[in-house]
């Protein structure tokens, strides 16, 4: 492997190990919800650490390092892995999703909040995650950037390269989605009487 | 969409809900919001929802175990022998 720069300054290469290391849960975590596969995963995260470790003497210490990584992590899936599968660009939304899908389902305006937020809390993780990874891509990201790892929308935006507007109107749509994709894993999973189908 | 009932704000409020718990509207337009939440029932529990989604999603979305080999990987790139687990 060629030298990288932090690898030549002791200093980097010790920020590196006590900030960017215990990011590694995070940082897989994140990948597999983006190729839904652990070997692809693997993948990515190690093309990522590979780019930020050469790349870290560029990182201005004191911004937002997190939301460096999640770039470098972004672009790696894209680079890498996108190219390898070829999997389509959805542009197309659910756009003719209602806005409060699953609120309306799990009983909405009549019952007590804590029954309708039960069959969430019951649901399994696994169950989860399969919601969230069914997303189309495009959607997928947003979704998983803000609700899951609690970024801005001008991180955002930053991160996956596109305007912030876009961002705003994925993230919606993909919320939306992702009501619906837990709505069906409710029913799937039998937590949920399927009356409103 | 399936709208409380409960006065003119309701279609404003639910409208920028989303933006408003993502912490992402003007202090002035979320302080308003907030005021709305807090004298409408109906939006309130809308919100108090999407709040919990939020929540479930983040917290069910997470912890997965990161594969030893991967960390082990990740150390000799560095340059530095893999830590014994």
């Amino acid at each position: 492997m060629a030298q990288t720069a932090a690898a030549e300054d002791p200093a980097l290469r010790e920020r590196f190990e006590r900030d960017v290391l215990p990011l590694l849960p995070n940082l897989y975590g994140a990948a597999l919800r983006m190729t839904r596969n652990p070997a692809d995963a693997e993948d990515v995260v190690q093309d990522t650490y590979l780019r930020a470790y050469r790349g870290f003497a560029t990182f201005k210490e004191g911004t937002n390092l997190k939301a460096w990584l999640y770039r470098i992590l972004t672009n790696s899936y894209i680079n890498t892995y996108r190219k390898k599968q070829r999997e389509p660009q959805t542009v197309e939304g659910p756009d003719d999703l209602d806005e409060w899908y699953l609120y309306d389902r799990l009983g909405g305006r009549n019952v007590e909040l804590s029954a309708e937020t039960e069959v969430l809390d019951r649901m399994p993780d696994e169950a989860v995650k399969r919601a969230l990874e069914s997303l189309p891509e495009n959607f997928r990201m947003p979704v998983l950037l803000a609700d899951v790892e609690g970024f801005s929308y001008q991180e955002i935006a930053d991160i996956m390269g596109t305007p912030i507007g876009t961002v705003m109107s994925r993230l919606h749509r993909g919320r939306k989605a992702l009501q619906k994709a837990l709505w069906d894993t409710a029913k799937e999973r039998g937590l949920v009487d399927d009356d409103d189908a | 969409m399936t709208t409380p009932d409960c006065g003119p704000n309701c279609e404003e409020a639910l409208k920028q809900i989303e933006s408003f718990l993502d912490g992402e509207l003007d202090v002035s337009v979320h302080e308003q919001i907030q005021v709305h939440l807090s004298d409408c029932n109906p939006c309130m529990q809308r919100a108090e929802f999407r709040r919990h989604v939020q929540v479930v999603i983040r917290s069910k979305c997470t912890g997965d175990d990161v594969p030893p080999q991967l960390e082990h990987r990740i150390r000799a790139l560095l340059g530095e022998p893999p830590a014994v687990s």
